[in-house]
């Protein structure tokens, strides 16, 4: 294990060239970036809420070149079916003889962007989220692994809710992250313009080579070396716990976020946490998570695990509003 | 230490941490003992003031004081365990004053075997330059928290509150009288071959003291005795344990004194009248305490004192003193002759027959005084008739006036030499004063005014 392991100094580098290949096209959003790739070294997939125009797409196009992996863009309507997404059995005619073959579906790309996934019926978007878990799709009683890495990056626009099928919280908990895309501020606009209005349109160099696989699964592997003190664990498992109803896992949710929660997050929030906070002290250079790692990464891990009530959407209180009040009432120690 | 991935190789990082929780364990001891040891000085203040004097014994003493003093270790070690820092807190005040990034948390806290050693080398590398930014002594100064200058004003408060209602509450405690002290110490001192005698004279000077016959005089000079003697035996004594025995009675004595005194006071007072006196004829009684004046001079000065104290007045220096300083004892006689109209009336020969039968015995009459035991109960106005005229009325007193000390005083200023004329004639330093109620109905009376009481003068002039 110690032999194969990568050298943190060069899983750094590699992320942070990572970063600025994609950062030419996407101008701002560097969190957004940062906490992209850290999702996908920690084998997880993302949720990107924004309004239409804001780059969403080209975000996750300009990455996928940056990683030098295959691609596949997946247009959700009301009237796509799993078959489209996953691949089908159909009739082929090979010498004279008729035989069912398997015809792959999109989702056997290594990056995978689910466009407006909640306008797609729940069962297609239940097929997507099947092949996010299991990085294996079924066809006709045959399984069919999935490429690796995988990664699904999936987005949702938040308005023009009208014939939507909102992603129920069991899909909704198969995100790694939600990250929240907001609009550009007035400097990156003006960025943004310079950029795409020229006569030249930047473009993400590759970087990882074309036997990435490698790379990447040592890089994965890397990841999750890094340490973290019991007393950092500690504090995450208290993170997670205090979003928790009562009754749920005996759960100990303050009076002030009680009232405004449902559900709280599940244990897949708290392993988020803790691989995310992993990621982010690597690509700080570091081998040791620290709380500040947890900190920063507490938010996009649980913000789509925590269900509110009626009481929390009738006071326009958003879930960040409530783990922002767990933060502040969950000390370190 | 929870994590010690290589205990053998530790490094500067872990060491400093070590280092580091000893000295903030130090701190916290300290913090706990400035918290805890003023309130126990100011409990065992309290017990010292508590059963000062009071018939206690030894051993019981010695269990109180234990037994406080256990209860404080074991505070004193609760509150230890409790504030002592541990090792993740120390971490924790190591990263923030080094500006870790929870460097030292990790090292100190983390599960040996887990991780791989590269890993485990690199973050003590990292841990160790950051602890060169470290000085424990500099950077981690002791400093007196605010609750251990709050305990020690509270216990500062508590020992004058002490202070001042001691008096009060030790009134409660003193439960033993004087006698049965004594009678105590007697018992324990006839143990010791040394002090057999002392027991013995404990034992006498006891009995005199609950002797309802004995006069304080007798009492006095017993005490006195018997506390000469004591303390010439501490001097000579070598044991510890018979000098502690010597010292409590010592202090059994000093109480006895103070109660003789306090009881001559009484009498004193009851006799005299706070003060003022009066010019009604003293048959015999006035003899008697007219010799037992004479005989104050030969009297112990801590008798003398108490004495001046308690009858205000009598003792207070007059213009004509200073001529008869030369001779205090006969000053003192003639000044109470002066003061007295009484006296300046009498036959000069049978003030001085009562003074010689009085003087055969010891003391100059001030023996014969006190075998006569003060009246107790019986109205200053009722022992001051000649005898004879009972309540029938004040027909023997021509007049009674009431003066002021400061007054008599003042207008002894004035006169060079204090007349003993006739009653008219009399200058008004010579006008005798007391407190006797003057009957309506003396004839003689109404061609002399008395005297406003002092509440009513302010409001005349």
């Amino acid at each position: 294990m110690e032999a194969r392991l990568m050298q943190p100094e060069q899983f750094q580098q590699t992320f942070n060239r990572l970063e600025a290949e994609v950062q030419k096209v996407i101008v701002g959003h560097n969190d957004l970036i940062r906490k992209i790739l850290i999702a996908f070294f920690a084998g997880g997939h993302v949720l990107l809420e924004g309004v239409p125009g804001l780059g969403k797409t080209l975000l996750v196009k300009a990455l996928t070149h940056a990683l030098g992996m295959s691609f596949k863009r997946i247009q959700f309507t009301p009237d796509l079916m799993p078959s489209d997404i996953v691949g089908t059995e159909v009739l082929t005619d090979t010498s004279g003889r008729r035989e069912f073959q398997f015809k792959k579906g999109p989702i056997f790309a290594h990056v995978v962007l689910a466009d407006e996934i909640n306008r797609a019926t729940p069962k297609t978007q239940s097929a997507v989220l099947e092949a996010m878990e299991e990085k294996q799709v079924t066809v006709f009683g045959e399984s069919h692994v999935l490429a690796s890495p995988f990664i699904v990056l999936a987005t949702q626009n938040p308005i023009e809710l009208e014939g939507t099928y909102p992603l129920p919280e069991a899909q909704l908990d198969r995100f790694f992250f939600k990250l929240l895309v907001m609009p550009p501020a007035p400097p990156e606009l003006r960025e943004i313009l310079k950029r795409t209005t020229g006569a030249e349109i930047p473009d993400a160099g590759r970087v990882l080579p074309d036997d990435n696989g490698d790379l990447v699964n040592a890089m994965k592997q890397l990841l999750r070396q890094v340490m973290i003190a019991p007393p950092i664990e500690d504090y995450v498992v208290r993170l997670v716990h205090a979003t928790q109803q009562d009754g749920q896992n005996g759960g100990a949710a303050r009076t002030t976020i009680k009232q405004y929660i449902r559900f709280g997050s599940s244990p897949r929030g708290a392993q988020a946490i803790i691989l995310g906070a992993k990621g982010n002290a690597l690509v700080e250079g570091r081998v040791h998570v620290s709380y500040e790692d947890v900190e920063k990464i507490t938010l996009p891990a649980l913000r789509h695990r925590i269900i509110l009530n009626f009481q929390a959407e009738a006071e326009n209180i958003t879930a960040d509003q409530v783990i922002g009040e767990v933060m502040k009432q969950v000390p370190r120690q | 230490m929870q994590a010690t991935p290589h205990a053998q190789e530790r490094s500067a990082a872990e060491i400093l941490l070590d280092r580091l929780a000893a000295k903030l364990s130090q701190h916290a001891l300290w913090d706990t003992l400035l918290l805890i040891v003023p309130p126990f000085g100011a409990a065992i203040y309290a017990l010292a003031i508590l059963f000062r004097g009071a018939t206690v014994d030894t051993w019981a003493i010695g269990i109180i004081v234990m037994l406080a003093f256990a209860g404080t270790v074991g505070a004193t070690m609760v509150r230890y365990r409790r504030s002592a820092p541990e090792i993740p807190q120390v971490a924790e005040l190591a990263d923030r004053q080094s500006g870790a990034k929870d460097h030292f948390l990790t090292l100190a806290t983390l599960p040996s075997g887990n991780y791989p050693v590269s890993f485990i080398l690199r973050l003590r590398r990292e841990s160790s330059a950051f602890g060169n930014r470290i000085e424990i002594k500099r950077d981690f100064p002791y400093k007196i928290k605010g609750s251990a200058y709050g305990s020690m004003a509270a216990s500062l408060l508590a020992v004058l509150l002490i202070q001042l209602i001691a008096p009060v509450v030790r009134g409660g405690t003193r439960v033993a009288p004087v006698e049965a002290r004594l009678h105590q110490l007697a018992d324990k001192m006839a143990t010791k071959p040394q002090l057999k005698s002392l027991a013995r004279q404990l034992e006498a000077l006891a009995a005199k003291l609950e002797d309802p016959k004995a006069t304080v005089q007798e009492k006095q000079q017993l005490a006195e005795q018997v506390e000469k003697q004591i303390e010439q035996q501490q001097k000579q004594e070598n044991t510890q344990e018979n000098r502690n025995l010597l010292g409590e009675a010592s202090g059994a004595l000093e109480g006895a004194e103070q109660q003789v005194a306090s009881a001559q006071s009484r009498n004193e007072q009851q006799k005299g009248g706070g003060g003022i006196q009066s010019n009604l004829p003293q048959k015999g009684e006035g003899e008697s305490k007219e010799s037992q004046g004479a005989g104050a001079g030969q009297e112990d000065s801590k008798t003398q004192s108490n004495s001046d104290i308690q009858q205000g007045n009598a003792g207070t220096p007059k213009p004509n003193q200073p001529a008869q300083d030369k001779n205090p004892q006969q000053g003192e006689t003639a000044d109470r002759n002066q003061t007295d109209p009484n006296q300046a009336n009498k036959d000069p020969d049978k003030e001085q027959a009562g003074k010689t039968q009085n003087g055969s015995k010891e003391g100059a009459g001030k023996q014969q005084a006190s075998d006569q035991p003060p009246p107790q109960g019986v109205a200053p106005a009722d022992r001051l008739y000649p005898s004879g005229e009972g309540k029938q009325g004040l027909q023997g007193a021509g007049y009674v006036t009431v003066q002021l000390p400061e007054e008599i005083a003042a207008e002894g200023k004035f006169e060079s030499r204090p007349s003993k004329d006739s009653k008219g004639g009399r200058s008004r330093s010579q006008i005798p004063v007391s407190n006797v109620p003057l009957p309506a109905h003396i004839p003689n009376a109404a061609s002399e005014k008395q005297q406003l009481p002092l509440e009513y003068r302010g409001m005349i002039r």
